[in-house]
């Protein structure tokens, strides 16, 4: 199993998400931004970390999701590789226009820190099969433009018990409608063992490699 | 060539709230007693751009609106010639 943590800069989640996906026994290179000759191809996942790509400039994410590595990004999930995106990298999806919706501005324009109840809807995806529907989790969040704008009907996969952030109908992470692309604002990566206050986030990692292993990928 | 001059104003649509616009209109209200209606922040871009006429300048400042400077799923703008 072989997945690529894409480094844009002001990523920086990256070397976290790195950890978490080692500990889930994952092969896993960076994707540096500036590596022209990078290609995702023999990748079975690509992961957009958190951060604050370009610093935020404009609109979280818009200007990392204009970048040559994007492109590349974009055309690994195109052809049906699995694409995760967290927080920022969440961001960074829906400013690729893979994802529906937006990502405004907390309601309360504050930034927000600490750990959030969610709900699993939607335990059909890729990164879900491990959850049960309707699960609870805990997981931690950090940002300061995390509510989300519905635009149509989005698959929704993961909900807040209690609206945080003003996002509409409680919405904290979407999926693709074929299901290889999720983003999410919580931060499965940082509650992947127990030392970190919980391991909820693991079973995201683990359903990636549930899928691909159940897919014929090699260990 | 010549060099154009634009101003691009970039709002939230209407019917997304805007919490540092409520914020400063509370305090106008609160603790300047101004009869404030309604305050919302957005963004001014000022660019520059060479082209080889006003309406060529117009289309590439409404390109790079609807490429980059605009998300036209939350965000309207207008474009002034300065």
């Amino acid at each position: 199993m072989k997945a690529a943590v894409v480094v844009y800069p002001g990523s920086n989640c990256d070397r976290d998400t790195y950890h978490a996906l080692k500990l889930t026994g994952f092969d896993v290179d960076y994707a540096y931004f500036f590596d022209q000759d990078l290609s995702f191809e023999g990748y079975d996942l690509v992961v957009l970390p958190g951060g604050f790509s370009y610093g935020d400039y404009l609109r979280p994410g818009a200007v990392a999701a204009r970048e040559n590595i994007s492109r590349k990004v974009k055309e690994f999930a195109e052809n049906g590789g699995l694409l995760l995106g967290i927080c920022n990298g969440f961001q960074v999806l829906m400013e690729m226009g893979l994802l529906p919706g937006a990502l405004l501005q907390n309601e309360k324009g504050k930034f927000i820190c600490r750990w959030v109840d969610l709900v699993v809807e939607d335990n059909t995806t890729p990164f879900t099969l491990a959850f049960k529907k309707g699960e609870k989790i805990r997981l931690p969040i950090a940002h300061g433009f995390g509510r989300y704008v519905k635009v149509g009907e989005p698959r929704v996969v993961f909900r807040y018990r209690e609206n945080v952030n003003g996002s509409d109908e409680k919405i904290a992470g979407v999926a693709s409608e074929s299901g290889n692309i999720l983003g999410l604002m919580p931060h499965p990566e940082r509650a992947s063992e127990e030392i970190l206050g919980g391991e909820d986030g693991r079973k995201v990692f683990l359903s990636i490699a549930e899928y691909l292993e159940s897919r014929g990928a090699e260990k | 060539m010549s060099v154009y001059k634009f101003m691009i104003d970039v709002q939230y649509k209407s019917n997304l709230r805007d919490p540092r616009g409520e914020t400063i209109k509370r305090v106008l209200k609160e603790e300047h007693g101004v009869p404030v209606k309604e305050l919302r922040i957005g963004k001014s871009i000022y660019v520059e751009v060479e082209a080889a006429s006003s309406d060529e300048a117009k289309e590439l400042v409404k390109k790079m609106c609807e490429d980059l400077l605009v998300n036209p799923v939350v965000e309207t703008y207008e474009v002034r010639s300065l």
